[in-house]
């Protein structure tokens, strides 16, 4: 009884597009800025031992980690205003 | 001036203060991670704080929506009905402050609305649908979600950064907090902000001076705006001055997950509309973060009183906000009434304060 009463008033399509969304954002943003501090460390530490190709390698991660982080809060913030 | 008018004006003050305490109650959880970790100064925090508290107030206006039209039914709303459900928010807050039980401002004031728009129309002035569909299950559901999403975020940050030297990784996630910090006080100018514009849009309807389903006046989003952030900044100086003693201890990664996930409920739920309570969202976000470095780090007594809180606070400003409209109908339809408890109010909140100050510094209701 209570189950078909909130299946008709709870807009649950709504309600599972919220929890996918914070999901994805709250996940994914910490992936992303972790590849950032995960690329910017390694690379700092192989330019200390004068590796420089892995040190670009770890720099091409951790900028790729930026920019998936920059995107991901642009995205957020523009589907919020819009 | 009509006594319309002047029961207008006491609204909108109600209101603007309703909000004022709602900044200053919930600054802690929006500024205590980023203080925690040494990501920012107490200072710097707040003050950052408040500033995109009052940004954030400008973002949407879909919770504002909802308050305004999916709780109660606007054609059947008076001002004196606002006005009565505001008063059992704040006495409710106020109570749970003073008795340093945790509380939910939001709940409080969709409760006290809802209670005194029944007392004086019925359970017709109230859509169930709207209260248990827009209100009810998402409050629920809130704090559970942000729980998962600063575990899995927690887990997420471990696997990737764990076995890296740990000096860089914590400046890394400290700059991080400055985005996610900042992003929680959007989150939450946003989504708190924005009750009081419903609120207030609520009043401006049933006193005519607003088309029901039309967006709130720029004055109204400016002045609730203007409230929170105050209420933000002024809190936060008490907060500061309390620092050291209630703050759960947390490493940079864990601050960063928090933070990102209760900012992403919030501003997930006010794009649908759901006006929630950022207080449990980022208490869930919190013990997320700390269950997934540990399970045991969790304050299951803290998970308790939140569900305790869930349970009490909607009812508790509902019996409030209907006993203010009993008492306001006492002395006659006009303005007597809310003059009265609005005297009284301040009376018992001055009261109230100064016999805390004499025990001591209040644990905050948040």
């Amino acid at each position: 009884m209570i189950s078909v009463l909130l299946a008709t008033i709870v807009d649950w399509e709504a309600l599972l597009k919220a929890g996918i969304a914070a999901l994805v954002a709250g996940v994914g943003v910490a992936f992303t800025y972790s590849l950032l501090i995960f690329g910017a460390a390694r690379s700092l530490e192989a330019s200390r031992d004068e590796r420089s190709v892995e040190a670009a390698a770890f720099a091409v991660v951790a900028f790729v980690g930026f920019a998936a982080t920059a995107a991901a809060i642009v995205a957020g913030i523009i589907v919020m205003t819009g | 001036m009509s006594e319309a008018d002047l029961i207008l004006y006491i609204v909108v003050a109600t209101a603007l203060a309703f909000d004022f305490t709602n900044g200053f109650h919930d600054t802690a959880n929006v500024v205590a991670t980023s203080i925690s970790t040494r990501a920012m100064s107490p200072r710097v925090a707040v003050t950052y704080a408040a500033i995109l508290n009052f940004a954030g107030a400008f973002i949407s206006l879909e919770v504002a929506a909802t308050v305004a039209d999916e709780v109660v039914a606007a054609d059947v709303i008076t001002p004196t009905i606002v006005f009565a459900g505001l008063i059992g928010a704040i006495a409710w807050n106020l109570a749970t402050w003073y008795f340093g039980l945790p509380s939910s401002s939001s709940h409080a004031l969709i409760g006290g609305v809802v209670g005194s728009a029944f007392a004086a129309v019925g359970s017709e002035a109230v859509l169930s649908d709207g209260v248990i569909g827009k209100v009810l299950v998402p409050a629920l559901i809130a704090p559970l979600l942000a729980f998962i999403v600063g575990g899995l975020a927690i887990v997420v940050c471990y696997r990737i950064v764990g076995r890296q030297r740990p000096g860089p990784v914590t400046r890394g996630f400290k700059l991080g907090q400055v985005a996610s910090g900042g992003l929680l006080a959007v989150a939450h100018g946003t989504n708190d902000a924005q009750k009081t514009m419903g609120v207030i849009a609520l009043a401006l309807i049933a006193s005519g001076d607003l088309a029901e389903g039309a967006d709130p006046p720029t004055w109204v989003i400016v002045s609730a705006a203007t409230a929170i952030a105050l209420g933000t900044y002024i809190g936060g100086w008490r907060i500061i001055k309390t620092m050291g003693t209630r703050i759960i201890k947390m490493d940079a990664a864990q601050g960063f997950s928090a933070q990102g996930a209760g900012s992403a409920v919030i501003l997930a739920s006010s794009h649908f509309g759901y006006p929630l309570s950022t207080t449990h969202v980022i208490s869930g976000a919190v013990m997320g973060a700390g269950a997934g470095k540990r399970l045991s780090a969790v304050r299951w007594g803290v998970a308790g009183n939140i569900v305790g809180a869930w349970l009490l606070t909607f009812p508790a400003a509902a019996a409030i906000g209907a006993l203010t409209y009993g008492v306001t109908r006492i002395f006659g339809d006009g303005a007597v009434g809310p003059i009265v408890i609005v005297i009284v109010s301040v009376a018992l909140i001055a009261a109230a304060f100064a016999r805390r100050i004499r025990q001591g510094t209040p644990v905050p209701a948040g």
